[in-house]
């Protein structure tokens, strides 16, 4: 029987490479590709994939979220998250989001394989990189990495999450609602929560709590140039 | 030592058009190559990781089209598109990025640039884009406003 696996990034290059580096091993298919994390949850339900592999920076749920949301779902559900951004932060909510895996996409040519075999062995992956990181982070801190000891994320609540994801998108109450189906009120409703108890005052507040804490990621322009790049930085996912 | 590369199809011989394919991720390289050689007129000639060996591997292998990330470590690809351009002004150059911003799309056409494609949308636009950018004419196609211009 096959190794099912379901592949969620928002690029469908990236989608390409990592299916041609999937399915060069025998006995393993690429059940399905998502291309945000909402679009993963629907299709984790439904297909049920042996392992999921998510990247970090996806819209309308980002990877962490639906780290979170599929093993609420199902624990059974073994998630490998696929990312650009190596600080202890994320690689400390991976863990507590109950991710079997982490590996950098820059590393992914050489480690995914590593990290599917090891999902399938019932192990856990994590590159010599971020096996550094979390030591770093040890030794730095003086103290381990922990699941009890999350941060300051978990006073929101999974819904008020996704919303403040979508607000610092640049959505607008309506067409947050629209996207979650659920009625303009109740989102005003949550934002006025979101606002409240994170203590900000504008949405410009918002946004830059959820950059801080990876809920949306910064795209900065090319740098450094001989001449002087002058593109404004965006907010995107990468 | 450059290798020129034929082909046959319908009685007529043809070259490939070579690419060089330019990005820090191997995987985004992978995505790409397996994109461009569903073309059997286009031959993958090498692949590089930042500016400066892309720079380098223009002078090696002389591709016809270098497809260029914006984002990369050591140089990035704006400023190796300037370099390409004033080494080898034949060589083509099709940046392939995540943004999506008229602004960057400017400076990557004033640096020499023939084409501007975001990653978003590279199964729609990168085939046609490699197609015209290898003809030299202009291709540009942002994800929020898509628009070509030949």
């Amino acid at each position: 029987m096959k190794l099912r696996i379901l592949l969620a990034d928002d690029h469908e290059i990236v989608r390409r490479g990592l299916c041609a580096l999937l399915q060069k091993r025998e006995g393993w298919e690429v059940c399905g590709e998502a291309s945000d994390g909402r679009e993963a949850i629907e299709m984790a339900k439904q297909l049920k994939p042996d392992v999921v592999i998510v990247d970090i920076g996806m819209p309308f749920l980002n990877g962490l979220d639906t780290t979170r949301q599929l093993i609420e779902l199902d624990p059974s559900f073994k998630v490998i998250v696929l990312t650009i951004t190596d600080s202890d932060q994320v690689i400390r909510e991976a863990l507590d989001a109950g991710a079997r895996g982490f590996v950098l996409k820059s590393d992914a040519a050489r480690d995914l394989v590593s990290a599917v075999e090891a999902i399938q062995s019932k192990r856990m992956f994590f590159t010599p990189r971020v096996n550094d990181l979390v030591l770093q982070g040890f030794l730095d801190k003086g103290h381990a990495i922990s699941r009890n000891e999350a941060p300051n994320l978990p006073i929101l609540t999974a819904r008020e999450r996704e919303v403040t994801q979508l607000l610092a998108e640049g959505k607008s109450s309506k067409e947050v609602a629209t996207l979650l189906n659920l009625s303009t009120k109740t989102v005003e409703t949550h934002r006025s929560n979101i606002m409240r108890k994170l203590s900000l005052h504008s949405i410009r507040d918002l946004v830059v709590y959820a950059i801080k804490n990876n809920i949306i990621q910064i795209q900065m322009p090319p740098q450094p140039s001989a001449t002087a790049v002058t593109t404004s930085p965006e907010t995107t996912v990468v | 030592m450059v290798t020129s590369s034929f082909g046959q199809e319908s009685g007529k011989v043809f070259m490939a058009v070579r690419i060089l394919l330019v990005d820090d991720h191997p995987v985004v390289r992978q995505g790409l190559r397996t994109l461009l050689e569903g073309r059997s007129e286009w031959e993958v000639a090498g692949e590089a990781s930042d500016g400066i060996e892309a720079v380098e591997k223009v002078n090696d292998l002389q591709p016809d089209v270098v497809v260029l990330d914006v984002t990369m470590p050591r140089m990035n690809g704006i400023e190796a598109c300037r370099v390409i351009k004033q080494k080898k002004p034949g060589v083509e150059v099709l940046f392939v990025t995540q943004h999506d911003s008229p602004q960057m799309m400017r400076e990557a056409l004033a640096a020499g640039a023939r084409g501007y494609v975001v990653k978003s949308n590279l199964a729609r636009d990168l085939l046609e884009a490699v197609e015209e950018v290898s003809q030299h004419r202009v291709f540009t196609a942002l994800a929020r406003n898509p628009n070509t211009a030949n």
